[in-house]
Parts: C-alpha cells; structure tokens; sequence
C-alpha cells in the first residue's frame, strides 16, 4: 500500500442522518484521516447519486449506515459489498435493524397507509405511495419502493466489521479508525464480523452501586420523580438494558442519569437481546414476595409492563429470534 | 380451521424433580397420552431461558410446555418455579406483540406423583393446539 490513498465511501441505508453527524464527531481524527484516505462517496456530504458510487471501481472501505427498508437500499447495499474489501456496519441500526426494525411489527401496507395517508398532518391527494411515478411542478420523480420488511445488512451480504452504537460513540470511533489505519499499514483486512466494542456488558463496567439482591417492587419512568445517580437503575425500578448490552459505549448514558436503551446491541452471550432480558428482569419482580403473593398477583405483577416488544428491543428486534410480526395481515 | 391431519410438534420442558418425575410416573403407569410432545429435561424451570422457547418456535415447535413443582412450597431450589412462572407471564406479552397467540405457551405444575395430570395437560395442550393450526414463521 504505497503512495496513493485508499478509497472509502459512506453509504446511507434507512437511518436518521445521526450516524453522519457521529462521523464527525472524529474532530481532529476526521483530519488526519482525511490525510490518509479520499471519502470518495458520501451523499449526505456531497450531492452525490448511486450512478456516482457505480462508476468507481474499487472501493477499499465501505462505511454503510442504516438498515435495509427500500429497493434503492438493497441495490446500494449489493453494489457495495461487491466494490468492498471492507464492508463496515455503522450504527445499530445496519448492525441490528435499529429502531427501525420495530417497523416489522406491521405490514408494510399498514405502514405506508399510516405515513402517506392518515396521519392528520399529511396531504397526497394524489394517493400516491413510494414506487410510484409522481409529477411535481413538471418534473416526474420516483421515490424507491419499501420492501416487506427491515433488515440489518447480514440479513442480506456478510459484513466484516460492525460498529455498534446509536450513533456509535468515540470509543468504537476509535477502534474503527484503528482498523482504517491498520489497513493502509498493514494491508489487514479484520476478521470477519468483528465488533468494534467490548465482550463485557454495560452491567460489568457500570460504577452505580448495586444491592446484592435487587428486587423490583414498582417499575418506575425516569421522569416520575428524582433518579438517584449513584444507585443501579433496576434497583430503583426504572428498566435499564445493561444486564444484556455490549459494552464498549463508554456509558454516556449512565453518567447521564439514564438507563441503557440497548443500542449497542446483545452482548456477545446473548443470542436474542429481548428474551434474554425478560429472563433477566422477571426474576426480579417482587423477587421477596413471591411466597405470600398468589400466582395470579404475581403474573399481573409481571406484565404491568405496557410494550415488551418496544423495551427490549428498542434497536434489536432485527437481532430477535422472531423479528417480525407472525399475524396474518389484516389482522388485529 | 381444517386440520384433520396436522400433528402438532410440542416441545415439554420438564424440571428434574417434579415435571419429568410426573411424566416418568405416567409411563410406568402406562397411561396413554399423544406422542406430540419431545421432553427435555432441564434441573429446574428456573433455568428455563425464554431465549429456548423463542428457539423452539423458531425450530418449528407449535406449542411448548413447561411443567415444575407446585408453588409455593415444592421446588428443589426453593424458588425456581416463580422465576418460570414470571417470566413465562412477561412472555405471553411478547408473544401477543409479536403476533403468536400467547395459549401456545402452557406452564403447569404437576408433582412426581402427579402422572395422571400430565398425562391430562398433554392431551388438553395438543387438542388445543389442533385448533390453533400450525405455526408458520415468516
């Protein structure tokens, strides 16, 4: 690898824009890269089209944000894999579905007529729905077409490396800029599906203090009164996703008082994020009153949890065993 | 639904002590209950990871049972059977969520000396799932 830089792209996938703002978030790094490499595609920066990224031959590193949710997507996603000698998923939400995924509890009908129809604020008096041609002030465009469902990129080409995060945070910046700089230094190409995070989860690493029994009495929102910040958030009622999460994040959001949310995806153990933690989290509801209530209180106990399936995988449920809504459509 | 002929596949998980004890005491005593059900032994419900029921439906189960000692009293590890028993309630919401009749998940008590009941919630578990039909992933 001599004089001439390498080449990376930034791909946008269904995402928030959120990743891009992180990749900046490399400050003085994003300089000292741009020294090393030519971003030689990156739409969100540079008005840039698919046509553009087709007509480079060879890409060294492809940094994909976003899941999969539209036809344009998964043609971006193929023609990079194919350009890739390194394929990165950025963000939970192309290592996981994201918050996105969560979208697979309805029907993509269901979720077009939602957003193009009967939201009170939208107008398309047209009926017009992505897919299809539609003429605004004489120019004809087309907007990509949904696929049925959410995917994280490995549901549809292999991934080498996943950055995890929503938006990955400085720590797993750093590792991936490692990963860059090993590559033009040492020509190494990762192992394939590394994660750029620890093997620990965010319980393993967090400096609250936790009782040697944590029993959950009452579930608690973090805005029904103070949050102690020194004490372990399921100690105090409030539903905290460290018990299942990778570390690796630095824990922005415990030092800030708030629980994790999962974005860093299952620790390496966990096989599926949701169910691992209802085993985790159930066992310690009214863990010391199991004996004097009866079955049934304890079960209505339990389930005072409004949206399981909302909780757990907030930015997994492409990750689940079950990642999709198994009624018929129509239905309920 | 018509489904004269579909045989549902259930996967029993049994605990050590009670359930499989029970369903042990069911075949000594040559009761007769449909072959639907394939039993795994686990050492206790409380080791039951609801990662293997979502495992199960995902390997082509219909239904799955999960059979440990009466409360409050009769668990081996004195509190394994109220985790199960938790955790399979905050599942059944999952499930509904996710669009799986939650009845496809059946947790009892049945004792070592109880052969007659499980032979009995074997019965009542596959009929019911009969009429449920069988569950197709997407």
């Amino acid at each position: 690898m001599a004089e001439e830089k390498i080449k990376i792209a930034v791909c946008p996938g269904a995402g928030c824009g959120g990743c891009d703002v992180s990749l900046v978030n490399l400050h003085e790094k994003l300089l000292e890269l741009s020294e090393l490499v030519d971003i030689v595609y990156w739409p969100t920066a540079i008005d840039q089209k698919m046509e553009d990224l087709e007509k480079i031959e060879h890409i060294d590193i492809v940094i994909f944000e976003g899941s999969i949710r539209t036809k344009a997507h998964e043609e971006l996603l193929k023609m990079a894999r194919k350009k890739a000698k390194i394929l990165v998923a950025y963000g939970a939400c192309a290592c996981f579905g994201g918050i996105y995924a969560l979208g697979n509890l309805f029907f993509r009908k269901e979720l077009l007529e939602m957003g193009y129809l009967l939201t009170p604020s939208t107008e398309n008096e047209q009926k017009k729905f992505p897919g299809e041609l539609v003429k605004i002030d004489n120019i004809i465009i087309k907007i990509p077409e949904l696929i049925d469902w959410n995917m994280p990129l490995d549901k549809l080409v292999s991934v080498d490396v996943y950055a995890p995060g929503c938006p990955p945070r400085d720590k797993v910046l750093e590792k991936l800029v490692e990963v860059i700089k090993d590559y033009i230094e040492n020509g190494l190409v990762p192992e394939r599906g590394v994660v750029l995070a620890d093997i620990k989860t965010i319980c393993d690493e967090c400096p609250r203090e936790k009782p040697d029994k944590i029993v959950i009495r009452r579930f608690r929102r973090i805005h029904e009164g103070p949050v102690d910040p020194e004490k372990c958030f399921l100690a105090q009622g409030i539903i905290c996703l460290g018990p299942v999460t990778r570390s690796g994040c630095g824990l922005p959001c415990i030092k800030a008082n708030m629980p994790c949310r999962g974005c860093m995806g299952p620790a390496p153990a966990v096989k599926d994020p949701g169910a691992k933690f209802i085993t985790s989290l159930a066992s310690l509801i009214e863990v010391d009153r199991e004996r004097s209530l009866s079955d049934e209180e304890l079960v209505k106990r339990v389930q005072e949890i409004p949206d399981p399936v909302g909780y757990f995988y907030r930015f997994t449920l492409g990750r689940g065993i079950i990642d999709k809504t198994q009624r018929e459509e129509g239905e309920g | 639904m018509e489904n004269d002929d579909f045989e549902p596949k259930i996967i029993g998980f049994l605990c050590k002590w009670c359930g499989y004890a029970g369903a042990d005491l069911a075949g000594v005593s040559r009761l007769e209950y449909p072959p639907n059900i394939v039993t795994i032994q686990i050492p206790c419900t409380g080791r039951l990871d609801v990662q293997f029921v979502l495992e199960a439906f995902r390997k082509g189960a219909d239904g799955v049972l999960i059979a440990g000692c009466h409360t409050p009293n009769d668990c081996h590890y004195f509190s394994g059977n109220f985790k199960a028993l938790k955790r399979i309630a905050l599942l059944k919401k999952l499930l509904e969520q996710l669009g799986i009749n939650p009845k496809r998940v059946r947790i009892e008590w049945i004792s070592a000396t109880e052969g007659r009941k499980f032979a009995e919630v074997v019965k009542e578990f596959v009929e019911e799932i009969k009429r449920m039909g069988p569950l197709k992933l997407r």
